[in-house]
């Protein structure tokens, strides 16, 4: 099982939709984070993902873009990612988070809107 | 607070010809709430509300004196509250580059001003900055006959900080007051992380941890997401400085009442919601719950559809569910209200013993972009039952 745990490995303050809101983004989190994670698995190897680890929060627009942009433009299908997720947090108020997750995920599209970069 | 002088102002007007061009590019669709543009439209509004009731003197060089009231409150006070702060607006648009027949904005007087909320005080504060910046940071406060509370809660809030020329007179009114006031902080789109400065702060006025602070800054991250795509659009003549937004927070040690407020001067969510992507959900949602049509471009109908249409329509589109972020805190928490005041419109959601309620109201003069208001008591004080 691989680890991201995203207040160490990615940003204490992951925040906004695109590259272009500033630092710690959900497309960049998902284009420079995820997907490359995601991509290093092995058949039936787990991604934990660590949620609170110094990280205060998640708005929506950075839970969507990251995790279900991820099925949208076509780099796994949700079943596929949601088999390959393992969301952990100690602060249970982070379980609405972990919900959000799921729910943005489950919801996605496959392959709806092809990925043009906002860098 | 006042200009420093006319000759410095004559020398800032050649400056500000820039400025001036930019404004012009706005269209007469895009001015602001309180309706109408130019200069003789500005002159009417003030001349009306005059009349009205809005104290404000006008010297023989078309040159005006605000006077602030003994209250300002949005909640409270509204319509008083919301009328000075339209007119510095106007009046601090119209500064530079009008025409000399057009009034001018000259100084605001606080001697008046008595009791102030948090959110009115930050709204003021934004107001007053664009103002300075517009005259390239030539304001000066004058403080000798501000009321000791008032000087106290502008100088915690760190008004004062704002102007390059400070005032002349001491600021420290030696006065104590239940209510604490955090240092408003102004970010810029993406500043998201500048709300790590807003939980010390109030983390240390309240003198312990905010339950349920994660909801909160879930909230203010969206809001400050919602500034970068909506607030300040390319083609509405903004300039980089403009996109601003401006956050405080206040405790109230007798009530417990803790407030955290949000401000931007931008385009307002009603008006920025017929060109975002989540349009045809609001649409969705009209013939849903049955608006008629005439009435569904009311700001308070479509705040209210922006803020709830991803709970009641079924579109799969994933954009436009940052705005029920700004319900979660006090979802959470079981008790207390978010206002959300954007243009004319009002969206409020009320908690009370783990009931929600929620309000909505237009106004006549509405607020030049968006306030958030979110509060909550943090320590009730239950009398203790005795079983006989």
């Amino acid at each position: 099982m691989k680890t991201l745990n995203i207040g160490k490995d990615f940003s204490l303050d992951p925040s906004g939709r695109f590259y272009t809101d500033g630092e710690g983004s959900g497309e960049e989190f998902r284009e420079d984070c995820l997907k490359n994670l995601i991509e290093s698995l092995e058949p039936n190897e787990k991604l934990q993902i660590i949620l609170d680890d110094g990280v205060e929060a998640y708005g929506s627009s950075f839970l969507v873009e990251g995790f279900a942009g991820m099925v949208k433009h076509g780099y796994i299908t949700s079943d596929n990612l949601l088999d390959k997720l393992e969301v952990q947090f100690t602060d249970q108020d982070f379980e609405f988070y972990k919900n959000k997750i799921i729910e943005y995920i489950s919801q996605a599209k496959f392959n709806s809107q092809v990925y043009k970069t906002t860098k | 607070m006042k200009k420093i002088s006319r000759k410095q102002r004559e020398r800032d007007v050649k400056l500000g010809l820039d400025n001036r061009r930019r404004k012009k590019r706005r269209t007469s669709s895009e001015t602001d709430s309180s309706g109408g543009s130019g200069d003789q439209s500005t002159n009417n509004w003030i001349e009306n509300y005059r009349d009205s009731g809005l104290n404000v003197s006008i010297s023989k060089q078309k040159r005006i004196t605000i006077y602030l009231p003994e209250t300002m409150n949005f909640c409270t006070e509204y319509d008083s509250t919301i009328l000075y702060v339209l007119a510095i607006r106007r009046l601090a648009d119209t500064n530079m580059g009008s025409s000399y027949k057009t009034y001018k904005l000259a100084s605001v007087n606080f001697d008046n001003l008595k009791t102030i909320s948090t959110s009115a005080a930050l709204v003021l504060t934004a107001e007053l900055s664009k103002w300075d910046d517009a005259i390239r940071q030539r304001l000066r406060p004058k403080v000798d006959k501000w009321d000791p509370e008032i000087l106290k809660k502008f100088t915690d809030l760190g008004f004062f900080d704002l102007f390059q020329n400070p005032p002349l007179e001491s600021t420290s009114s030696g006065k104590q007051s239940s209510v604490k006031v955090v240092k408003y902080i102004k970010g810029r789109c993406g500043d998201s992380k500048k709300t790590r400065i807003l939980k010390k702060e109030l983390t240390n006025i309240v003198g312990d941890e905010i339950s349920k602070w994660t909801f909160l800054r879930c909230g203010l991250d969206e809001a400050i997401t919602n500034v970068s795509h909506h607030a300040y659009p390319d083609n509405k003549g903004f300039s980089e400085e403009d996109k601003n937004w401006y956050l405080t927070g206040s405790y109230n040690n007798d009530t417990k009442q803790l407030k955290i407020v949000f401000y931007d001067q931008g385009i307002s969510i009603p008006k920025s919601l017929p060109s975002s992507d989540v349009w045809e959900k609001a649409l969705d949602f009209f013939s849903k719950i049955k608006i008629p049509i005439a009435d569904r471009k009311k700001d308070e109908v479509l705040l209210r559809a922006a803020v709830e249409l991803d709970r009641t329509s079924t579109e799969e589109t994933d954009r436009g569910k940052g705005l029920q972020d700004l319900l979660e805190f006090i979802r959470h928490r079981e008790e207390g209200y978010l206002s959300i005041i954007s243009s004319k419109g009002l969206f409020k959601l009320t908690v009370h013993n783990g009931k929600e309620t929620i309000k909505t109201e237009h106004f006549n003069n509405g607020v030049s972009g968006t306030l958030i208001i979110w509060s909550a008591v943090l320590a009730v004080k239950k009398m203790q039952s005795t079983n006989l």
